[in-house]
């Protein structure tokens, strides 16, 4: 039997890995569904919310604040950002928490593959699941709604797939959390609920205090959602958001550093503990 | 079945070093929980020449599937080292990965949402096999292991059997000189435990070099050329299956099946002169068995028959056989194999 090895071995295993996580998707649908109605649901809870506090004079203060009178699009921006970013984030260690309790971690740790690689495979099917769902959500109500920032929603693409990868990073960090102390659903979800108060999901960050709006300037969701409204609902072109772009390079540098580090220490522990096949 | 790959060293394909495993617990209510040491497998060595089949036998907990789960590099030894193909488990994990087929306990080491050709197909992307040859080599060990009609169906809609049969599939996959099956049969029905055995016989003929761990005494003897018996961490007796039943001091043992056993007649058993061990084994509750090692078991025999018919035991039957792996145990450690 012949192996292969170098970059095509790498492509053959993450497109392997990749096909995997997307079958059982497919034969897991409820998943797609729940990804595609939230971020309509959510914006529809914060419609209700400032028509209850804010009564007639809501889309004024609404305008006002953001300086757009679109609603709808500035929050259906954030939301889907939001829930991309909660799918990458989870995914990672909840895709691993569950072949753990399956018993299938173990299977692909007696692989040859380098633990980079198997994680990166994780989180391409991530990509190709949320920029499928970005497109449906975002693309389809952009195209509704202003027909004429489609050509925008392109260059907010490129934002969003600029600010997956430091999302991966945090994904590998709970990831090596998930291997080693196991249950990983609360913790990822309170940080995924403070990711959505701190990154400007649903109002600017400046009307936040101060230190959360300190905390929000290292949250990559925080630029992607800033430079895609500014794209989308101000027509800005990219190049002229340099500056958040640059931020954006440099936690794509960070963070996967960062996570694959906190990963790597916690799997050499869960090694001598024996916790890889511990439920 | 298959070729074989060239092993890479030129001493034994496996050199188990004073293999160790100590792992920290805590255990206790929340607020006064206390440090436990356990040792799980302790200095152990042995060495697998190529085309051998060696057999850790042991009862559950003996230490065999951490001994197993440290030779694939899923467990970092406290101390000592082992050697794969050449390549330390301890800091060439890579290499040692590469070397070995692993098929681990259990049914539950496939993805039930793929069928088993899909599982396959995946498992080969992760061992880097060139996927032009995976293709065939899947459709083949599919029809190895009597799958190829079955290769589309998820595996979620799979007997037992057959998921095992996936597994064991899986671990050849790609080729390794060294092969770790544990339990290989564990759960499986006669005829597939049967097809396994023969499976492993085959490869051991290609001089693959396999370890495989079983609590099977039968197993062990009629599969392995080599057995490590082990027990709390210990290997306890090396050697091959005669060799293990000569050691046995005693030459005959009585196996009396009984109902209504009592402790107090097992003791009394074990009282009586010329009788040097008694090991009760009550897995199967509708006939528990009671294995006595004598001196001259047909002499005795009828002593320990009047004392258990004194004790209200029903005896259902009654057998002077010879030494099996499980006398071994029992020689060895004072309890039965499948306590």
């Amino acid at each position: 039997m012949r192996k292969i090895s170098g970059i095509r071995s790498i492509v053959e295993v993450l497109s392997a890995i990749c096909i995997k996580t997307l079958r059982y998707y497919v034969r897991y649908p409820g998943g797609f569904l729940l990804y595609l109605v939230m971020p309509f649901l959510f914006t529809l809870l914060i419609f209700g919310m400032g028509g209850f506090v804010g009564g007639s004079e809501a889309t004024t203060y609404f305008t006002a604040r953001t300086g757009t009178s679109n609603v709808l699009i500035y929050e259906i921006l954030g939301s889907s950002v939001w829930m991309t970013s909660w799918v990458v984030v989870e995914d990672v260690g909840v895709s691993l928490r569950n072949e753990q309790m399956t018993g299938t971690l173990e299977q692909n740790f007696l692989a040859p593959v380098n633990r980079f690689t198997f994680l990166l495979g994780l989180s391409l099917a991530d990509i190709i699941i949320t920029a499928g769902i970005f497109f449906i959500v975002v693309g389809l109500t952009i195209w509704i709604m202003i027909p004429t920032a489609f050509l925008g929603l392109l260059q907010a693409y490129l934002v969003l797939l600029l600010g997956l990868i430091p999302l991966f990073g945090i994904g590998f960090l709970f990831a090596g959390f998930v291997v080693r102390f196991k249950e990983p659903y609360t913790f990822v979800q309170i940080v995924n609920l403070l990711f959505a108060v701190l990154t400007g999901t649903y109002y600017p960050v400046t009307v936040l205090p101060y230190w959360a709006q300190f905390v929000s300037r290292i949250l990559p969701q925080t630029y992607v959602i800033s430079d895609m409204r500014q794209i989308i609902l101000a027509n800005e072109k990219l190049v002229n958001l340099y500056g958040g772009v640059f931020v954006l390079l440099t936690l794509a540098l960070a963070y996967p550093i960062v996570g694959y580090a906190v990963f790597k220490h916690l799997e050499k522990r869960a090694s001598i503990t024996g916790d890889f096949s511990k439920y | 079945m298959h070729r074989l790959k060239p092993c890479r060293c030129t001493m034994n394909p496996v050199d188990v070093q004073s293999l160790s495993k100590t792992f920290e617990t805590k255990e206790g209510p929340i607020l006064r929980k206390r440090r436990r040491s356990l040792t799980a497998v302790d200095s152990i060595s042995f060495s697998v020449p190529k085309g051998e089949i060696f057999a850790l036998l042991g009862p559950n907990g003996a230490g065999k599937t951490t001994t197993v789960k440290m030779l694939c590099t899923l467990i970092t030894p406290s101390s000592g080292d082992a050697i794969v193909n050449g390549y330390s488990v301890v800091k060439e994990q890579q290499k040692v990965r590469e070397s070995l087929g692993v098929m681990l306990t259990g049914e539950r080491t496939l993805y039930w949402k793929l069928t088993g050709h899909e599982n396959l197909q995946y498992f080969a992307a992760l061992y880097h096999l060139q996927p032009s040859d995976s293709k065939e080599h899947i459709e083949q060990l599919l029809k190895l292991v009597g799958l190829v009609e079955r290769e589309d169906t998820l595996v979620e809609n799979y007997s037992t059997g057959m998921r095992i049969r996936l597994s064991f599939a899986k671990a050849l996959l790609n080729e390794a000189p060294v092969l770790l099956f544990d339990e290989p049969t564990a759960s499986l029905d006669p005829q597939s435990a049967h097809l396994i055995r023969d499976l492993i016989r085959d490869l051991k003929r290609e001089g693959r070099s396999i370890i495989l761990t079983t609590h099977n005494m039968d197993e062990a003897e009629v599969l392995s050329d080599r057995v490590a018996i082990i027990d709390h961490g210990k290997i306890v007796q090396l050697g091959t299956p005669t060799e293990l039943k000569q050691r046995v001091k005693t030459s005959e043992v009585i196996e009396i099946e009984a109902r209504n056993l009592s402790k107090q007649a097992v003791d009394a058993v074990q009282a009586l002169s010329g009788v040097s061990k008694v090991a009760f084994s009550n897995t199967d509750r509708e006939k528990p068995v009671l294995r006595i090692h004598a001196e001259k078991g047909e002499e005795i025999l009828p002593r320990i028959l009047e004392l258990l018919v004194r004790e209200k035991t029903a005896i259902t039957n009654v057998s002077v056989i010879e030494p099996t792996l499980e006398d071994v145990f029992i020689e060895e450690t004072g309890r039965s194999l499948r306590d």
